[in-house]
């Protein structure tokens, strides 16, 4: 099932590249190939069995037998929902893509699929030599995405995406040789604890670099900028989590003691990054810039849940990671909307899109005030378990949350205010149409996830950990 | 599941089915429609909340607490919070005034929104709000709480910036929602506290046994949620700028329910509040504070609904006098007077405006009691209840909580002196303006400008509510005279004892004193506004400090605002973009300049970035080690 869920992706991709279709046929094989996917993973929630603990689907072949290296998948309660995150958002961004019509669909609409099979190959990977394979394979289209299919800026955007990625990656993969070859195994779920100093940040390296966290966010800002919006959209709302799952899976888990000793540094970069991202993003000029730095201020929040190790806060962080995700695709994507009809996204050319915009205005207000986390919102229910649980580990972090959530308030109103409110601005013209069909589509579904979330968050934070008690699990290693 | 359940359930969630199906329905429903929709879905909740109370009726005191819960919201470990409503008198109490003044407000939008061209967004709007309020007085734990209280404040927000083609309409609507996320954070901080200490949001763990400091950071942090959302001292300035939403939308959220919610926030956790007495004589004082600065900016604005805005904080002011000290009865009876007096007022004044092309000025009207007399009866019972003037509604409802003022020590006989001192403000501001809005000659403007209200579907629905509102707090007082008969607080003692209790000799002096001085504000309003006017004294300085409202926006912009923005900025310019985001390009230019590099592009560029990936990680480093 398991392997299934990473193959469909990749063989899809495959034969968009190979058989020689037109635009409408490959984008149209490339969305029902996604859509497939949506299908499996449903399948994959309705028959895992919550009530139980440890790997479930799981599949292992031997690959290298001397290292002790294999091919072995599986899934926990929580790698369903990011994989069920991974593959609605991809699925949003495929549709998004065909529809606006991107030039060389073949090779677009294939790396987006293979994209997709390597991010769920990385939710699902329990070796970590496989682990790093997906990890570098999810970077590589990115890279092109970025690269080839970006605006005027996007070759020193990818430059920079490309060393910063790099230089984490491969602090990562010599940490993974040197505690693979220590302990005599690669299997992330037979792997015993480490309680090196060097191992572990070697880890946080790579996945601090991806997440991001502050100060390592230097490729943020642009390579969000330059992307077309829906690669925008999978960057900060699907690959972030890698980096969010990599802190749960490996981090913790893995490296208790070390955890504990930088347990204070990595919260304090956490709450750095959630204040300066909230600061940033109150006073950046375009749509992109203020959801760019709003999602660097998300990843520290729910790095600061995750590195709380406690059951509020892993918890919390879960739903967070998936709220997060959904919301921002859904406001990549409106923001790519809102430029389609307007040529740009500086905020001071915006304004008055609400007057006979009804579809836009509801659906970019609803998920505005969900990203704000106004209260029954599952966004709420995320920070609110994070930050119950980061309290437990001193006042002071939740403090830093509190007046992360007034500037949020302050600059998702903003953001809201600008494009929709006060009268037209200068590159807003009647000409500029409300949301289509196709366009409400793709974005609908998505605010469709976040409002049945919102009437039951503990889908998700009841049924990530065994029986509940996350903390117990990370102890245990998830065994 | 219960009769009392059910008819909970039914209440809290008709309205959010309206909601939704306005938002569905888009096109396919008509304008007018919607509102029919609107005002149905809220006598239904009202149905509902009825079908509770009279279910309740037939219990023994003791047995009239219950909740009822669909499904475990949220999880984590052995927390949990379960989505459910809690039946007991307090909350059936505020069901009913928010379910029952509700429909009369949105009934009395039929008329007042229409021919306005979003009218379907403007009631799927209020049909949120409505939902919002009941979720906040019906959640069954203080995180469902926390979630209605925040939605109150989402509907306030986007029934603030409702025209939102106005600028000073979006930025009052912003500020309100900020200044409202202020205080839905101290009151997470307080709830993070009682889940590390009792682990549990349930209203149950309220009654446990706290440490002081526990006790009173907790209350601390209700207190900030309370006077953030009912406009109390420091937490204010938002309220009188959120008269730029339409005038129901003032009737029902800023007068009426939403700005109340803090004296019902008290009460329902008065149990913590009790174990820090020190923070509940804050509430106290806060309350009479505002009381009377409000009441005093009320002298001297010139907006009609301006001025109702600052006699709704200064009303609010007593609640939390009455409830802070304990006489949590009395508050909850105020809340309910002042609902059905403070909506009146504000429905009065909608008509006014109506009739009038929407203007505002008091200083433009005048003379309207001859061209609209039922209207100025209407306004002038209201004006007569907010005063409390027997036997008006706000009569039985402030004199009961000042008299609890005088069972308080000595403190609670300055915070007595106090309210005293803001009955006779209330009586001078709440005749000023109507003598200047009724009163006199018909002014120029309103003889050009002036149009009767029709007799069709819109003139109706603007004036059966009001009339409603009117005998409503003509006579609605009368169901508790503290002295002889208090059923309202036998209702509400299985859910809040009052700590208080006031000799019938002080219930008296003190409705004797509040009388003759609000008798003596209007008889000075009577003398300067009146027929005969006699010039206003002029006091320069005074007058400007209160036309500034005692200067607070100016200094929560340089405290709070400026900074942030100055902070922004200076984050942008001196850590984003130089250590950053152009590290690597400033690193590479320095290089260059050292002569080096010939090669423009590809090497510098590379070795830059990585020069400031490897700076990044020893800055890291050293980081690490220090803070290790």
């Amino acid at each position: 099932m398991t392997t299934v869920l990473i193959l469909l992706p990749l063989a899809a991709a495959l034969v968009i590249w190979v058989l020689p279709l037109n635009d409408i046929s490959a984008g149209a094989l490339a969305l029902l190939a996604a859509l497939a996917e949506v299908g499996l993973w449903i399948q994959m929630l309705v028959r895992f069995d919550f009530g139980q603990s440890g790997l479930q689907f799981s599949q292992q072949r031997n690959w290298f037998s001397d290292l002790h290296v294999s091919y072995h998948v599986g899934v926990y309660g929580f790698s369903v929902w990011l994989i069920g995150l991974t593959v609605i958002a991809m699925a949003a961004a495929i549709a998004y893509g065909f529809w606006v019509g991107r030039e060389r669909v073949r090779a677009y609409m294939g790396l987006l699929l293979f994209l997709t099979g390597a991010v769920v190959g990385v939710f699902s990977a329990q070796d970590l030599l496989l682990f790093y394979a997906f990890f570098e394979a999810m970077m590589i289209p990115l890279y092109v995405l970025v690269g080839v299919w970006g605006g005027p800026g996007r070759m020193a955007a990818t430059l920079k995406f490309v060393i910063y990625t790099m230089a984490g990656s491969l602090l990562m993969l010599a940490a993974i040789v040197v505690y693979g070859l220590s302990q005599d195994t690669f299997d992330l779920v037979q792997i015993g604890q480490s309680s090196s100093d060097w191992i572990f940040l070697g880890f946080v390296a790579a996945f601090a670099i991806k997440a991001p966290l502050f100060p390592l966010h230097g490729w943020l800002p642009d390579a969000y900028r330059e992307a077309s919006p829906e690669v925008a959209a999978i960057l900060s709302g699907v690959v972030s989590k890698a980096a969010a799952y990599g802190f749960l899976r490996i981090a913790i888990t893995k490296f208790p003691d070390p955890a504990h000793h930088y347990r204070t540094p990595i919260l304090a970069l956490a709450a750095i990054g959630l204040i300066y991202g909230s600061l940033l993003a109150f006073r950046a000029p375009d749509l992109r810039g203020v959801i760019a730095f709003s999602s660097l201020a998300q990843m520290g929040l729910i790095t600061m849940g995750v590195f709380a190790v406690n059951d509020l806060g892993l918890n919390g962080s879960v739903l967070q990671m998936v709220n997060h995700g959904l919301v921002s695709t859904s406001l990549f994507l409106l923001a790519g909307m809102v430029e389609r009809r307007t040529l740009t996204g500086e905020l001071a050319r915006l304004g008055g899109m609400a007057r006979g915009r009804p579809a836009l205005a509801t659906v970019l207000l609803t998920t505005g005030v969900i990203s704000l986390a106004v209260p029954l919102s599952s966004a709420f229910a995320g920070e609110f378990l994070i930050l119950a649980g980061v309290f437990q580990r001193g006042w002071g972090w939740a403090l830093a949350g509190a007046v992360a959530i007034v500037l949020a308030a302050m600059y998702v109103l903003r953001l809201v205010s600008a494009v929709l409110h006060r009268a037209d601005g200068p590159a807003v013209s009647d000409a500029a149409l409300d949301l289509r069909p196709a366009e409400l589509g793709v974005v609908v579904p998505l605010v469709a996830c976040l409002l049945a979330l919102s009437a039951w968050p503990a889908a998700i934070t009841g049924h990530s950990f065994h029986d509940d008690r996350a903390q117990a699990d990370v102890a245990r290693g998830f065994r | 599941m219960t009769v009392a359940a059910y008819g909970a359930w039914v209440c809290l969630l008709s309205p959010l089915a309206a909601a939704g199906l306005i938002t569905l329905a888009g096109g396919r429903l008509s304008r007018r429609g919607s509102g029919y929709l609107a005002t149905l879905a809220c006598f239904v909740a009202f149905g509902g909340a009825l079908t509770t109370f009279i279910s309740l009726l037939g219990r023994r005191g003791d047995q009239r607490t219950a909740v009822s819960t669909a499904w475990t919201w949220i999880s984590g470990g052995s927390y949990r919070s379960g989505f459910e409503v809690l039946i007991d008198p307090l909350s059936v109490f505020m069901m009913l005034i928010v379910a029952g003044v509700g429909g009369l407000i949105v009934a009395y939008s039929i008329g007042y929104m229409d021919g306005d061209d979003e009218e379907r967004r403007y009631f799927a709007y209020m049909c949120v709000f409505v939902f919002s309020m009941l979720l906040l007085v019906q959640g069954g734990n203080l995180l469902l709480l926390l979630a209605g209280w925040g939605m109150v404040g989402l509907s306030s927000y986007l029934l603030i910036g409702f025209w939102h083609d106005r600028p000073s309409a979006i930025a009052a609507a912003k500020k309100a929602f900020v200044m409202n996320a202020i205080g839905d954070a101290t009151m997470a901080l307080a709830f993070f506290l009682l889940i590390k200490k009792a682990g549990s949001l349930d209203f149950g763990i309220l009654g446990g046994e706290y440490s002081s400091t526990v006790a009173n950071l907790v209350a601390l942090g209700l207190l900030g949620g309370a006077v953030a959302k009912s406009a109390q001292l420091p937490l204010q300035t938002w309220l009188p700028d959120a008269m730029e939403g339409p005038t129901p939308v003032s009737a029902l959220i800023h007068a009426a329910t939403m700005v109340t919610a803090g004296v019902y926030l008290i009460v329902r956790t008065h149990a913590i509040f009790e174990q820090a007495p020190k923070v509940a004589d804050l509430a106290a004082g806060l309350g009479a504070g505002t009381l009377l600065l409000a009441g005093l900016i009320a002298l001297v604005q010139v907006d009609i609904k301006r001025v109702i805005a600052y006699s709704t904080m200064s009303q609010i002011g007593y609640m939390f006098l009455g409830v802070g000290l304990g006489s949590y009865a009395n508050g909850m009876f105020h809340l309910m007077t002042h609902a059905f007096f403070k909506a009146l007022l504000f429905m009065a004044a909608g008509i006014v405006i109506h009739a009038l092309a929407a203007e505002q000025d008091i200083r433009k009207m005048g003379g309207l009691r001859h061209l609209m007399p039922r209207t100025y009866l209407a306004f002038l019972i209201g004006s007569l209840a907010l005063v409390g003037i027997f036997p008006f509604a706000g009569f039985f409802s402030k004199d009961s909580i000042l008299a609890a003022a005088m069972d308080h020590g000595a403190y609670g006989y300055i915070l007595w002196v106090a309210g005293l001192a803001g009955t006779f403000l209330t009586g001078l501001y709440t005749f000023r303006l109507l003598f200047l809005v009724f009163w006199g000659e018909p002014s120029p403007f309103v003889r050009e400008h002036f149009h009767a209200l029709g007799r069709d579907v819109p003139g109706v629905s603007l004036a059966a509510p009001v009339a409603v509102l009117a005998g409503l707090s003509a006579i609605g007082g009368w169901i508790q005279w503290a002295p002889l008969w208090h059923p309202i607080e036998t209702w509400l003692q299985t859910v809040a004892e009052p700590t208080v209790s006031p000799a019938n000799w002080q219930e008296w002096v003190t409705s004797a004193l509040a009388l003759s001085l609000g008798l003596g504000g209007m008889y000075v309003a009577f003398l300067f506004y009146g027929p005969r006017r006699i010039a206003v004294p002029r006091f320069a300085l005074p007058q400007r400090v209160l036309e500034h409202k005692f200067y607070f926006d100016e200094l929560y912009d340089a405290l709070f605002y400026r900074p942030a923005v100055w902070s922004a900025k200076a984050l942008h310019r001196w850590v984003e973009r130089p250590l950053i985001s152009d590290s690597a390009r400033e690193l590479g230019d320095d290089a260059r300049d050292l002569g080096g590099l010939v090669s423009q592009l590809q090497t510098g560029l590379l070795r830059t970035y990585a020069l400031a990936i490897a700076s990044s990680v020893a800055i890291l480093a050293i980081v690490f080690v220090a803070v290790k």
